[in-house]
């Protein structure tokens, strides 16, 4: 062998390995991404009731996930187990009150299921209606909203696209939403993005919530006329380079709230705004610091609970008052939900176990009060 | 991967015991085979004369008078992979293969492995899910018929016939088994097996069916041993290059790439002294990574180097340290490969020392009596060739019987695009016949329209009981109905697929009209989904044994999977377990064949 030959064999070995290793290219830095809704563990208040949905079960699999809900009745101190039966809760759970003592609530679609059945109890969850929307509701904790008046219902979809029902939930229509949110005069101030809550105002019109790609603008619009217009609160100059999202929309005896957060990363802020009809009312920015909102309660006369990453809570009373910092909550806390005298209950999950820890107003100390073990069929789900 | 596991137990009872029963049935064909072949060559031999007899074993693939004497780097290569094939077809007779290979052999082989090479292994692994036992069967016989029919003989055509087979599997296997064997994966290292056992098979099988002229050319000798020095090389490179964890025993607190792969192959079922023996290489590799290494490296170079000169004065110690080193790499690095009822092949350190001393071997300068053919056989007809068929010819014959064997069954079942039923059956068990008159129903269907038992007298009904908003098994049974009502053909039109609500919250049409929808069940025109009040409901459920129980806590209603097929005659002729198990499609189709097939059964006149 000549020492050409040779050398060609060690040649191509070194072109090989080099071809294989290549320095990978530098990903251009990536663009402040939304930021991301909350759980749909919350809570809701009716006149009859306080209702909290958490999600119990097993640790990772999720069809070994249940997600229920609770209630606590009015005239009780004391929550129990109301979740619908006769569907799988392993896609979740939302709910929404159409005022007075119902309430609705939606399962979402999970495993081979598309479509979200819907159950209504008028009896704080002693008897259950079935009901169905031909469609899957999205994984946000207002996909489903209620007309304060008539029982008409707001679905906001997994896909992206909104149904309104008739009277009694029944009957489901489209409403144009994507297309129709471009094109509305909030198009040029907002450019809507991922859609993040269903609400109705006051006077009962639907009202879609939604990520602007535009900074500064609050993305919530309500449709009136046939056609979407831009019903967000005005955010202070402030906030004019800050990408806003509307991270939760719902409407509560006459009061509209919305919770959004402004910014991202380490200079993230929640901000409150309440609405009852023509004005919106604005907190004080709650800093996040780097926290993340895990779950938000939006309460009677505007009172908000959030729950934070970093075992942190903030709760503000309404248009009038300033977040205040809660005792870091009880290990496993799903939500807070308003207490039956003014104060927080925490419901803490630890697998098949809810413990209901109480904080009254003027006190600096959860103080557990219940324990409930709630009977899952483990494997009932695949 | 999609499709590649079909979901059911690899240990599965009813699987393996099929495919026992197929490789007993194959073996007596296999066997009849040979048997046929050996008597017809006796009967041959007994009419030719007692000069063609002398004349040796000669026959129409390879005249022997004057023929080219096979040299020993080629026996080495022939016999050593002739037995390494049948010994990896005898592995694949192993119970587990059968379900086994494609969900914890392939599967977990082609997962690091870029998408592209996935999407290629998924379509085989798929094919093997669905086909268990027809492909089981035929990578046995295969590899066992690519053995014989290597170790038949040195004649010239049918051994380098051979050899191309042994080229035409082995890439099958390497591609499609190997997930090429893992070249496009990160962490590629020689230490655990790269390129790929099979892809030596292949290099093997190549050299094997290389002309004679070529034999006993010393230049043969050194294109092998430089081909697998400069491979070495190469190996000994990457084993080197930085940031690839070889060179860390731990690293933040996790063993390191080679550990952490060691770590994993004592885990295997195996005799608990390799278990140990692998451990405590784990552990003095934790301990010593970089010295580990650097002796990989360093031993890789310097061997491959020394093979890419092919001077015979520097490849013999050379050899003797390449053969060393793959002993120790295959003790305790490849864990011998064949343990936990999955091993597949010896993996690819004997392949790589047969490798090595044959190409060592053929650097010797051969004899090559190049002398002319026989002129008896050259003049022979075919009368006297027929005579002259040799017994390594038979042998040879027997093999390819052995591969048409294999083959042919795993070709006919690729052709279908069901899976075997086998899966089904494993799942639910065999059903019993039965001949009791069907209770009758009045319910409302899918538009609102009343549909009773009595009324569809005269077709086959296939009835199940499905929940509207169940989350797992009700729409894979819905799927299965669906295409077991394509299974059917013409015959469709007269079989109806019935099924009844099993929800006593969920039960309106509109429940039954959102599960068609999601179920691509509208368009199907012999589809019925029936329901009714609760009191109707509950007494249907209770003449057909189904129990529809409300369970708290979020579940889902909990009630029986089961399918009841009635005759024309409205008598129930078998009831069906309908669990779809995994749900898998692989399982999914299955079932649709259980299904279609009993719709069949039920139609053939009594």
């Amino acid at each position: 062998m000549s020492r050409r030959r040779r050398q060609l064999p060690l040649l191509l070995a070194a072109a090989v390995v080099s071809a294989g290793c290549g320095s990978a290219a530098r990903q251009p830095g990536a663009t402040a991404a939304p930021a991301p809704p909350p759980s749909l563990s919350t809570s809701l208040v009716t006149t009859t009731g306080t209702w909290a949905v958490a999600v119990m079960g097993g640790p990772a699999a999720g069809h070994d996930n249940f997600w229920q809900l609770f209630v606590r009745p009015a005239a009780s101190g004391r929550w129990r187990l109301a979740t619908p039966p006769g569907v799988a809760s392993n896609g979740g759970l939302v709910m929404a009150s159409p005022g007075g003592r119902s309430v609705v609530a939606g399962f979402r679609p999970s495993q081979d299921l598309s479509y979200s059945p819907l159950a209504t109890t008028r009896d704080n969850g002693t008897a259950w209606t079935p009901g169905l929307l031909d469609a899957g509701l999205a994984d946000v904790p207002d996909a489903l909203a209620a007309a304060p008046r008539g029982g008409r219902l707001l679905a906001l979809l997994a896909g992206g696209e909104v149904q309104l029902s008739g009277p009694g939930g029944t009957g489901w229509t489209r409403l144009p939403t994507r297309r129709a949110l471009a094109a509305s005069a909030a198009d040029g101030r907002c450019g809507p993005g991922r859609l993040t809550a269903a609400a109705f105002s006051p006077a009962g019109d639907p009202l879609l919530a939604a990520g602007c790609a535009h900074p500064g603008t609050a993305g919530i619009f309500a449709y009136t006329s046939g056609s979407w217009h831009p019903a967000g609160p005005a955010l202070p100059a402030a906030y004019a380079r800050q990408r806003v999202t509307v991270l939760r929309l719902t409407t509560t005896a006459g009061t509209t709230t919305a919770l959004l957060a402004v910014g991202s990363g380490p200079g993230a802020r929640l901000l409150a705004a309440w609405s009852t009809g023509a004005h919106w009312a604005l907190s004080p920015p709650l800093p996040l610091r780097g926290a993340e909102l895990t779950s938000a309660s939006l309460g009677p006369g505007g009172r908000v609970a959030a729950v934070l990453t970093g075992n942190q809570a903030q709760a503000i009373t309404g248009p009038a008052g300033s977040w205040r910092p809660l005792p870091a909550p009880p290990p496993g806390t799903a939500t807070l939900a308003p207490g039956p005298a003014g104060g927080w209950d925490a419901l803490a999950v630890h697998r098949t176990r809810l413990t209901i820890w109480r904080l009254p107003p003027g006190h600096s100390a959860w103080a557990a009060t219940q324990t409930l073990t709630v009977f899952i069929q483990f494997g009932s789900s695949g | 991967m999609p499709g590649m596991n079909s979901g059911v137990n690899v240990n599965d009872p009813a699987v393996i015991a099929a495919f026992k029963s197929a490789l007993v049935h194959q073996g007596i064909i296999a066997l009849l085979i040979f048997g046929l072949l050996g008597l017809a060559w006796i009967a041959v031999r007994a009419r030719q004369p007692a000069a063609a007899q002398a004349g040796g074993q000669t026959g129409p693939a390879g005249p022997s008078a004057g023929a080219v004497a096979e040299p020993a780097w080629r026996q080495v290569l022939r016999v050593g992979f002739g037995l390494l094939w049948i010994f990896d077809g005898i592995l694949q007779a192993q119970p587990k293969m059968a379900i086994g290979l494609p969900s914890q052999v392939i599967e977990p082989s082609a997962a690091s492995s870029p998408h592209w090479v996935q999407q290629v292994v998924n379509w085989a692994g798929t094919t093997w899910s669905y086909h268990p036992l027809q492909a089981g069967a035929a990578a046995v016989w295969i590899q066992i018929g690519i053995g014989i029919w290597l170790l038949a003989g040195p004649r010239v055509g049918w051994s380098r016939l051979a050899g191309l087979a042994s080229v035409g599997w082995g890439l099958v296997v390497w591609v499609f088994g190997e997930s090429f064997g893992g070249v496009f994966a990160p962490g590629l290292t020689w230490l655990f097996g790269a390129p790929g056992a099979v892809f030596i098979y292949v290099v093997a099988g190549a050299l094997i069916a290389l002309p004679e002229r070529v034999w006993h050319d010393p230049r043969t000798g050194q294109a092998i041993l430089s081909g697998l020095g400069l491979f070495l090389i190469a190996m000994a490179v990457l084993q080197a290059w930085p940031g690839r964890g070889f060179w860390q025993g731990i690293s933040r607190g996790r063993p390191g790439t080679l550990a952490g792969m060691t770590h994993g192959m004592a885990q295997t079922p195996q005799p608990g002294f390799l278990s140990a023996w692998v451990s405590a290489f784990t552990g003095f590799d934790e301990a010593h990574g970089f010295a580990v290494n650097l002796f990989a490296v360093a031993a890789l170079g310097l061997i491959g180097a020394a093979f890419l000169t092919g001077r015979r004065r520097l490849a013999r110690p050379a050899l003797i340290a390449f053969v060393v080193l793959c002993l120790a790499d295959w003790l305790l690095i490849e864990d011998i490969g064949v343990f936990g009822g999955l091993g597949t092949d010896p993996n690819s350190m004997i392949p790589f020392i047969l490798l090595a001393v044959s190409g060592y071997l053929a650097l010797a300068p051969g004899t090559a009596p190049a002398g002319e053919a026989s002129p008896a056989v050259t003049a022979a007809g075919w009368r006297d060739r027929v005579r002259l068929v040799g017994f390594p010819t038979v042998v040879s014959l027997g093999a390819l019987g052995l591969i048409i064997l294999g083959a042919a069954p795993m070709a006919a079942a690729q052709a279908s695009r069901n899976a075997d039923p086998i899966l089904a059956e494993s799942i639910a068990g065999s059903a019993a016949p039965l001949n009791f008159p069907a209770k009758g129903f009045a319910l409302t269907d899918q538009h609102g329209q009343t549909v009773s038992l009595a009324g569809l007298r005269g077709k086959v009904v296939l009835l199940t009981f499905l929940d509207p908003v169940c989350t797992t098994d009700c729409p894979l049974i819905a799927q299965e109905f669906r295409a077991a009502g394509q299974l059917l053909g013409a015959a469709s039109k007269r079989v109806e697929l019935v099924a009844i609500v099993t929800n006593p919250i969920y039960h309106q049409v509109a429940d039954t009209v959102a599960f068609d929808r999601q179920e691509h069940l509208a368009q199907v025109p012999n589809w019925r989904y029936l329901t009714g009040s609760v009191p109707q409901l509950r007494q249907v459920w209770k003449n057909y044994g189904i129990s529809a129980e409300i369970l708290p806590a979020g579940s889902m209603i909990g009630h029986q999977d089961v399918a009841y097929v009635i005759d024309q005659a409205g008598r129930v002729r078998q009831e069906l377990n309908t669990d779809p198990g995994p749900g898998t499609t692989a399982t999914k189709s299955s079932f649709a064949v259980l299904l279609a097939d009993a719709a069949r059964q039920a139609l053939r006149p009594s």
